[in-house]
């Protein structure tokens, strides 16, 4: 090692190259598969939506063409039916657009009637308040939580007094429990006051349920296959017909992307190993040749009473070390560069090339693996050297 | 403290080589002796024998009151360490390790701790009289420094017996003398067994008894040599 500096470093460099691009590809995957969980919601992966539809069908007497509205029913058929792998069905009610009016002003705005888990499942980020509460549903009480926009627009400059103010609205007054950030902008009141409003209206425009717990493909099919049955016999409409209502199975989707997902996880870590292989040889190779270079300093050892093992143990601890330290020298490059990349390549794809604790800590222990599989058969070699080599003159 | 019996070895080859053909030799607790022998005697393989670097067909090999016979690879390792102090001719330092280091190692492969296995090597390297060399490089000292280190290391596991191959042979004549004068007082003051193997007369002359082995067979005891 010590005689040969050069080829050492240019056999480490390999080994830093290898690394290099390992950390790279994996990082820039993982930032791949990040922005596309990011895209996809992440309550996605465990939510089933359901609309109602249009038979294409004729079943028992009705003919096709008939309209299946979703009723309040459904929601308690639906979780009794499903009980074991649901753990929340809930709806949307989306009323028409009214005014607000505040003293002053005056907004014209969509609503939507929710059950209070709406805040996680679209993802709200709560800027001022608080989401609507359990008790509030229970109650039909009527409070409203406001998209920061509106609360800007009602209560200016700022929105921030809004939280506690008492806003009229189709002739009723409601308090302001609570103002968001997010993309969308609909106002959210609890689901049972919205269902008071369209009191003559008992249709659903829409049932999501919640699954517990679901990691396979099959069993989320399985479940919306049983959600289009329970709905057929309640309704009436031929459980083979497709668009008797609208099922849009989120589970199944996030599932197979995940699995694509992990593929290309898979995928990058293969290549990235293939590259490293050249330099664990390269290593492998001048742990040969220092081997050689040193059968005679082997030799004085094992005459002095080193064990087989203890000679097996130094040569894989330097293969080990040697491997790590060039390794490393490749996970800061392979930082670096992922870092310039999540700054610098846009549309947002990059945005989570980080080399996190997880990669570097996966990334060292290849290293580990791959320095002692690189000293293993120079050791051997190493092994093979007798003690009377010490007395044989250089 | 040596005690062979019959020892035989033959190299096995085209033409098998018959080496050591009965070799029988005792050397007792306390003395100094050297082997002589011309090249081609025999004389290095009965040295492999003794050093536990090599096996024997038949016969048996006693030291110490412990038979060394078939021995696995780590089992030969633990008696070559602690019984065995090897003296080389070309000295057989470790070059990139220092003067303590290297006197130090045996009691590593003992699993001694690096901080008392550094101090008993210093106080070793002080009784050979280096105290100022303790950490040079081998590369850093002379041809009679060296030995001397490659002897503090033979003795720091304070072994049964001291083995010696040519450990004159890269030395002028005034440093073989300050060698073999420390090899008398380590025997003296000290009581170790030393054989040393050696072509050179005068070191034999050093001794209290030169075994001559020609052809693979011991050549019946001189009578008892000392000078001065």
């Amino acid at each position: 090692m010590r005689h040969n500096k050069l080829r050492t470093a240019l056999t480490g460099l390999s080994v830093a190259w290898g690394i290099f691009m390992l950390i790279t590809l994996v990082s820039a995957a993982n930032a791949i598969i990040r922005s596309f969980e990011e895209n996809m919601m992440n309550s996605d992966n465990q939510k089933i939506s359901v609309w109602g539809g249009v038979t294409t069908k004729p079943y028992r007497g009705y003919r096709e063409g008939r309209s299946i509205n979703l009723k309040n029913d459904d929601i308690n058929t639906l979780s009794r039916e499903q009980r074991d792998v649901v753990e929340e069905v809930t709806s949307e009610l989306n009323g028409r657009q009214s005014g607000v009016a505040t003293n002053t002003t005056y907004v014209e705005a969509g609503f939507t009637g929710v059950f209070p888990s709406a805040r996680d499942l679209n993802r709200l980020d709560m800027v001022d308040g608080r989401f609507i509460s359990q008790a509030e549903l229970d109650n039909k009480t009527k409070v409203m939580v406001l998209p920061k926009e509106y609360a800007e627009q009602l209560f200016p400059p700022d929105g921030k007094k809004a939280v506690g103010q008492r806003v009229d609205c189709i002739g009723l007054s409601f308090l302001v429990v609570g103002v968001y950030e997010s993309r969308f902008r609909t106002i959210y009141i609890p689901y049972t006051t919205a269902q008071v409003f369209a009191s003559d209206n008992t249709d659903l425009d829409q049932i999501v349920l919640l699954l517990k717990g679901v990691t396979e493909v099959e069993q989320a099919d399985k479940i919306e296959k049983d959600i289009r049955q329970t709905l057929a016999s309640t309704h009436g409409f031929d459980p083979d017909d497709e668009s008797g209502v609208w099922i849009w199975n989120a589970v199944s989707n996030a599932l197979t992307v995940q699995g694509g997902m992990s593929i290309l996880n898979i995928g990058v870590w293969i290549l990235g190993l293939l590259t490293l292989l050249s330099g664990i040889i390269g290593i492998s190779n001048i742990m040969f040749v220092s081997v050689k270079e040193r059968t005679h300093e082997i030799g004085i050892r094992r005459a002095i009473g080193a064990k087989p093992v203890k000679i097996l143990t130094q040569i894989l601890t330097e293969s080990v070390v040697i491997t790590t330290l060039f390794g490393y020298i490749g996970i800061v490059l392979g930082t670096v560069l992922t870092e310039v990349l999540a700054a610098n390549v846009g549309d947002g794809i990059m945005d989570y090339a980080h080399v996190d604790l997880g990669i570097a800590a996966q990334v060292t222990a290849v290293l580990i693996v791959a320095g002692a599989l690189a000293g293993l058969f120079p050791a051997l070699r190493a092994l093979k050297v007798k003690p009377v080599e010490a007395l044989r003159d250089e | 403290m040596i005690k062979l019996t019959d020892i035989n070895k033959t190299y096995p080859g085209a033409v098998p080589l018959h080496v050591l053909k009965g070799i029988n030799l005792h050397v007792e607790r306390g003395e100094l002796v050297s082997i002589m022998g011309a090249s081609g005697s025999g004389k290095s393989t009965l040295l492999n024998i003794l050093g536990i670097l090599d096996n024997y067909d038949s016969g048996e090999y006693i030291l110490d009151g412990t038979l060394i016979k078939d021995l696995s690879e780590n089992r030969s390792a633990e008696y070559r360490n602690r019984m065995i102090g090897f003296v080389f001719q070309s000295f057989n330092l470790i070059n990139y390790k220092n003067a303590v280091e290297n006197v130090a190692l045996p009691l590593f492969y003992q699993g001694v701790s690096r901080r008392k296995r550094n101090l008993l090597a210093i106080e070793q390297l002080e009784k050979m009289g280096l105290a100022d060399r303790a950490h040079h490089l081998p590369g850093e000292l002379s041809g009679g420094q060296k030995q001397r280190v490659a002897i503090a290391r033979a003795m720091i596991t304070n072994p049964s017996i001291i083995l010696a191959d040519e450990p004159t042979g890269a030395l002028d004549s005034s440093t073989s003398r300050d060698v073999m004068a420390l090899f008398r007082q380590l025997n003296r003051q000290e009581g170790k067994t030393i054989v040393i193997v050696t072509h050179d007369p005068g070191v034999g002359r050093q001794c209290d008894r030169v075994i001559r082995i020609s052809d693979g067979l011991i050549i019946p005891d001189e009578s008892i040599i000392t000078d001065n």
